[in-house]
C-alpha cells in the first residue's frame, strides 16, 4: 500500500491504522517455512496482517538488502512510511511550538542518526521540534549519572539500556507509559525475556523497547569447511571433525591451532578477544566467555552472591575464563591487546580478520547490509559456546552435567529502549508529544526495518521471526534462518544469564576492565587479578550502600 | 566644607560596601541553609549567588572611588581582574578541595558525605595512580628530546634557506591540529597494524609484527611521538622568536674570534637563549603533565597501564566510575605536586642560568 493511499483512507474514514489493518487476514504463519521449532510459539502472537505485511514489505525495500548502507534519505523514507499510527492519534501540526530534547548514542553513526531520520517526518507532521544530545558509548554512563546526581536532567526523551533502570526509573525520573502507547506499540509482541520486569519498575511500565540483546558467536563458514585446514587438523592428531567449535574448550583448541595458518593466502586467526577497556562495556565480552563456566542451571545468580553481594568474579569459573583469554591472546592477531569490542566486531571480523567473535546481533545485520563487510557470504551464527563442565558455586566444585555441555547465553545489556522523562509530566502537550515520538520510534513496523538493517538494534519482537519477511527483503534463506535461530535459541534458552539491574553496574565493569587489562598484559596473574577485582567491587558496594544494592539485586533477579 | 563632603563620601562608600557585603553573605548563607535542608526558603539554584557577587563587586568598585577618590579610580584598573580571578580560579580551587574531601559516588543513594580526607590517604595506596605518576616521569623527560628537535628546527628556520616562509608554515601545521584528530590519523590509521602505512614500512624494514601499541615501551614511545609531533612546533616557534631577538653583534664577534659553528652555538647562542628555553620548557611540561586525549583514544592507558597518564586515569575514575570525590582528590593532589615540581624546577633553572651567564 502506498503511503498516500493509506493517508487518504485514514483521512476519509476517520479510523485508526490498527483498526484499518485489523480486518485483514494474518499470513505470518502461512508465510513462514517450517524448521524453526523455537520460533513457532513466537510467531503466533506477533503475526502481522496482510495490509500490514504490504506496508512492511515496502519498508524493507528501503534501500534493499545487498544494496549498500542505508542513508539519511532512507531513514526519513522509513519514518514517513511508518507515520500511520501517529497520524491516527495526532492532528497535523498539533504539537506546533513544542520543543523536545532527545539524548542518545552516536555509535557507528547509528542510533541518534537513525532517530533523527525517522523523526524528521514526524516533526514535519506534528509541528514539534527535537534537539539532540549525541553521546559516545564510552561517555554515555557518566553523562547520564552526572545529569541524575546534579539534578540537571536536560532531556525529555532518553535512549537507555535496562541496566540503568534501577537508578533512573527507581528515582522517579521517568514518565509512566500511557495505556494508549502500550496499544500503539503492541507491547504483547515483545519476546518473553524483554517483558516485565524488564522495562518496568514497581509494577509501572516505562520503556519503549527498541532492541533485544544477547551475545552470540559469529563464525566463518569458509574457515571451518576449508579442506586444507581439515587435513591439517586431522594431521595434528585431533579426533573430532574440523568445524565450528561448540564449547569454549574447543574454541581454545581451534584458536591455538589456527595461529600461523593461512586460508586463500591470508593469515587466519581463531577467536577474537576484546581486551582493551571500553567504558565498562568491554566486560560483557569476558562475561560471554564465563557464563558457560559459572551460570549453574537452576541458579539465577552468577555475578554476585544474592544475600551478601559478595563478588563471584574471583571464583574458579571466572578465573578459568580470564585464564582462557590470557592463553588465547598469543594465538590472536599481534595487536589484539589493543582491540576493544568495536575493533573486534567491525574492524576485524567484518573486515575479514579472525574466524570467531562474540558480539551482539549487529554483526549479522551488518554482514549483508554494510559497505564495509566482506564476510556476508561466509558467516555462520550460533548461541554462545558451552562448557564441558560447570562450576557449582554452592559446592565449590566443577561438575560435568549428564545432559552434556553447559550452555548459558549472555543477555548482555537487555537491549536499548526509549524512555520519556518525568519532567514532561507537568505539560500535557509536551507529555503527549514526547510519548508520541517515543511510540513512533518503538513502532512495530519500524522495528522490523531497524533489526534488518544496520541500526545498533537487534530482533526483540515475536513478529521479527517471520522468515518470509527477511526473504522478501532479499536475505538468503539459509543465512537468515541460521541468524534468527542463534538469536531465538539464546532468548529462549532455559539457562540464560541475566545481568543485575543495579545502580552503578558499569562502575563494577569499569573497575574490572582496568584490572583485566593488567592481567592480559601479563602484569598480574589471573587469580590475583580476579581477587583485586573482587576487592574493588566490595569497596564499591560499600560506597554505594550494600543493603540497598542487595535489595535491588534481588529485585532484578525476581527473588 | 570640602573636608566634610569628603568625609560623607567616605562614609557613603563604606556604607555601600557594607550593605553589599551583608547582602552577599546573606544570600550565600540562605542558599547554604536551603541546600542543607535546614530551611525551605531560598532560590531554586545558585545563580542568584553569582548575581549577588557581581552586584557586590560593582559596589566594591564604586565604594573604592567614593572612599579614596583618584586612588580608588586607579584601583578600578586592577579590581575587576582580581575579582574575576577570585571567581574563576581561587574559588573553584578551594571548592575543588571541598569536593575532594567527600565520599561522593554519583550512583550512591546516600549522596555526598564528608569522609575526613580519607581520599587523600587512599590515593597513597592506589597502585594505578602511582603507575600513572611513574609514566609521567617518562613523558616529562621526553620533553627534553622534543626541545632538542625544536631547537634544531628553529636554527634551521633562522638560517637563510630557500622557501623559509613555506617551511615555517609547514612546521607549524601539526600544532594547529587537534590531538584527538592526530590520535585517530596517526595512532589509529597510519600505525594501524594490518594496513597502516607506518606498519607496512616497518614490515618492509624487517619487523614482522609491527604492533606498536601492544608492547609497553613501544606503546609509550608511540604515544610520545604523537604528543611530540603536535607540541614540537609550539616549542620551535617560541625558540624562533628568541633566536630572532638575539643581538647579531655577539654572534658576529664570536665568528671574528674564530669560534667554530658548534662553539658559537654552545658558548654563545645556547646560553643567551636560556631564558627563552626555560620558559618554553616550562610551558611545554605543564601541557605534557595534562596529557590525556591521545592516550584515551589510542591505547586507553594500556597495555596494562603502560601508557596511562594521571589525567587519563582521573578521567576513568571520574567519568567511567562516577567517583567524583576521589577523582577530585587525585586531581587536587596532582595540582599540588605540579606546583611544587615546577617551583623547584624554576629555582634550579634560575640558579643554573646565573652560573652559566
Amino acid at each position: 500500500m502506498k503511503v498516500g493511499d493509506y493517508n487518504n483512507i485514514i483521512a476519509g474514514q476517520q479510523t485508526s491504522r490498527r483498526r484499518l489493518l485489523q480486518g485483514a487476514a494474518g499470513l505470518g504463519a502461512a508465510a513462514v517455512g517450517g524448521g524453526f521449532g523455537a520460533f513457532s510459539s513466537a510467531r503466533a502472537a506477533g503475526t502481522p496482517s496482510a495490509d500490514e505485511m504490504a506496508l512492511r514489505k515496502a519498508i524493507l525495500k528501503v534501500p534493499g538488502v545487498g544494496k549498500g548502507s542505508p542513508t539519511d534519505a532512507d531513514w526519513q523514507k522509513v519514518g514517513e512510511l511508518c507515520l500511520g499510527p501517529t497520524k491516527a492519534r495526532v492532528k497535523p501540526g498539533e504539537f506546533k511550538g513544542v520543543q523536545l530534547t532527545f539524548m542518545g548514542l552516536n555509535n557507528q553513526n547509528l542510533h541518534d542518526f537513525l532517530f533523527r531520520g525517522f523523526l524528521k517526518p514526524w516533526e514535519t507532521y506534528t509541528g514539534a521540534k527535537i534537539s539532540w544530545i549525541d553521546v559516545a558509548q564510552a561517555d554515555y554512563s557518566p553523562r547520564l549519572q552526572q545529569a541524575i546526581a546534579t539534578g540537571t536532567i536536560d532531556f525529555d526523551l532518553l535512549e537507555m539500556g535496562a541496566p540503568f533502570e534501577g537508578e533512573v526509573c527507581g528515582k522517579g525520573l521517568t514518565s509512566e507509559m500511557p495505556e494508549e502507547v502500550k496499544q500503539q506499540i503492541d507491547v504483547t509482541d515483545l519476546v518473553n525475556y524483554l517483558k516485565p520486569p524488564v522495562g518496568t519498575w514497581e509494577g509501572k511500565t516505562y520503556r519503549v523497547t527498541i532492541d533485544g540483546d544477547c551475545h552470540t558467536i559469529n563464525y566463518r563458514t569458509d574457515v571451518f569447511s576449508d579442506p586444507d585446514l581439515t587435513k591439517a587438523w586431522k594431521s595434528a592428531g585431533n579426533s573430532a571433525p574440523w568445524g565450528n567449535p561448540r564449547t569454549w574448550q574447543q574454541v581454545q583448541k581451534v584458536t591455538k591451532f589456527l595461529a600461523g595458518k593461512q586460508v586463500a593466502g591470508k593469515d587466519v586467526y581463531g577467536y577474537l578477544d576484546a581486551p582493551k577497556p571500553w567504558g565498562g562495556f568491554g566486560f560483557y565480552f569476558l562475561a560471554s566467555r564465563a557464563t558457560a563456566y559459572v551460570k549453574y542451571p537452576g541458579e539465577k545468580a552468577w555475578l554476585f552472591d544474592v544475600d551478601t553481594m559478595k563478588p563471584r568474579v574471583n571464583s574458579a569459573g571466572w578465573v578459568r575464563a580470564i585464564q582462557d583469554v590470557v592463553d588465547a591472546l598469543p594465538s590472536e592477531p599481534p595487536n589484539q591487546i589493543n582491540a576493544d569490542p568495536n575493533t573486534t566486531g567491525f574492524q576485524q571480523f567484518l573486515a575479514g580478520t579472525g574466524s570467531l567473535v562474540s558480539w551482539w546481533g549487529d554483526i549479522g545485520q551488518n554482514a549483508n547490509t554494510s559497505d564495509s563487510s566482506v564476510v556476508g557470504d561466509v558467516i555462520g551464527f550460533d548461541i554462545l559456546p558451552g562448557s564441558d563442565d560447570v562450576f557449582n558455586h554452592t559446592t565449590g566444585k566443577w561438575e560435568t552435567l549428564s545432559s552434556g555441555p553447559n550452555f548459558a547465553p549472555n543477555m548482555a545489556y537487555l537491549g536499548w529502549g526509549v524512555y520519556v522523562m518525568s519532567r514532561v509530566n507537568g505539560d500535557s502537550a509536551k507529555h503527549k508529544a514526547a510519548w508520541s515520538a517515543a511510540a513512533h520510534l518503538g513502532g512495530k513496523d519500524l522495528s522490523i526495518w531497524t533489526v534488518m538493517y544496520p541500526s545498533g538494534f537487534q530482533v526483540h519482537r515475536q513478529s521479527h521471526f517471520n522468515i518470509q519477511e527477511w526473504l522478501d527483503a532479499g536475505y538468503d534463506k539459509a543465512y537468515i534462518t541460521n541468524y534468527l535461530a542463534s538469536q531465538s535459541n539464546s532468548y529462549n534458552h532455559p539457562n540464560v544469564a541475566i545481568e543485575p539491574r543495579i545502580p552503578g553496574i558499569f562502575q563494577y565493569y569499569s573497575l574490572a576492565e582496568d584490572e583485566l587489562a593488567k592481567i592480559f598484559a601479563g602484569k598480574v596473574g589471573a587469580q590475583k587479578g580476579a581477587d583485586n577485582i573482587a576487592a574493588a567491587w566490595e569497596k564499591l558496594t560499600d560506597q554505594l550502600g550494600r543493603e540497598k544494592q542487595i535489595a535491588l539485586y534481588k529485585a532484578s533477579l525476581g527473588i | 566644607m570640602r573636608g566634610r563632603a569628603a568625609a560623607s563620601r567616605r562614609q557613603a562608600g563604606r556604607a555601600l560596601i557594607l550593605v553589599a557585603s551583608i547582602a552577599l553573605v546573606g544570600v550565600i548563607l540562605l542558599q547554604i541553609l536551603r541546600a542543607a535542608g535546614e530551611i525551605q526558603v531560598g532560590f531554586a539554584n545558585w545563580r542568584p549567588v553569582l548575581y549577588a557577587y557581581v552586584v557586590w563587586a560593582i559596589a566594591l568598585g564604586a565604594g573604592q572611588v567614593l572612599m579614596h577618590g583618584e586612588r580608588g579610580r586607579r584601583a578600578l584598573f586592577v579590581l575587576p581582574a582580581v575579582l574575576f580571578t577570585v571567581a574563576v580560579v581561587i574559588f573553584p580551587t578551594l571548592f575543588g578541595f571541598y569536593i575532594a574531601s567527600l565520599d561522593w559516588n554519583l550512583s550512591a543513594t546516600s549522596g555526598p558525605r564528608f569522609n575526613n580526607f580519607h581520599n587523600f590517604v587512599e590515593l597513597f595506596n592506589d597502585p594505578d595512580y602511582w603507575n600513572a605518576l611513574t609514566n609521567m616521569l617518562f613523558y616529562v623527560v621526553a620533553v627534553l628530546v622534543e626541545y632538542a628537535i625544536a631547537f634544531g628546527l628553529a636554527l634551521l628556520l633562522t638560517a637563510e634557506i630557500r622557501a623559509r616562509k613555506f617551511f615555517r608554515l609547514a612546521f607549524l601545521l601539526p600544532f594547529m591540529l587537534s590531538p584527538v584528530a592526530v590520535s585517530w590519523m596517526i595512532g589509529k590509521s597510519i600505525f594501524e597494524y594490518r594496513f597502516g602505512p607506518a606498519s607496512n614500512f616497518m614490515r618492509f624494514l624487517g619487523w614482522r609484527t609491527p604492533a606498536v601499541f601492544a608492547h609497553a615501551w613501544t606503546a609509550r614511545i608511540g604515544i610520545e611521538v604523537m604528543a611530540g609531533w603536535v607540541a614540537i612546533p609550539f616549542i620551535m616557534i617560541l625558540l624562533l622568536a628568541g633566536l630572532q631577538a638575539l643581538p647579531k653583534e655577539v654572534q658576529e664577534a664570536a665568528q671574528v674570534d674564530g669560534a667554530s659553528a658548534w662553539q658559537s652555538f654552545w658558548r654563545v647562542t645556547f646560553p643567551l637563549m636560556l631564558p627563552v628555553s626555560i620558559t618554553a620548557l616550562l610551558i611545554r611540561i605543564i601541557f605534557q603533565l595534562k596529557l590525556a586525549d591521545i592516550v584515551i583514544n589510542v591505547t586507553g592507558g594500556g597495555p596494562g597501564g603502560a601508557t596511562d597518564t594521571v589525567s587519563s586515569y582521573i578521567y576513568r575514575v571520574y567519568s567511567d566510575r562516577s567517583n567524583v570525590g576521589y577523582g577530585t582528590a587525585l586531581a587536587m593532589f596532582y595540582l599540588v605536586m605540579i606546583i611544587i615540581f615546577l617551583t623547584v624546577m624554576l629555582r634550579l633553572a634560575n640558579r643554573w642560568t646565573r652560573n652559566l651567564t
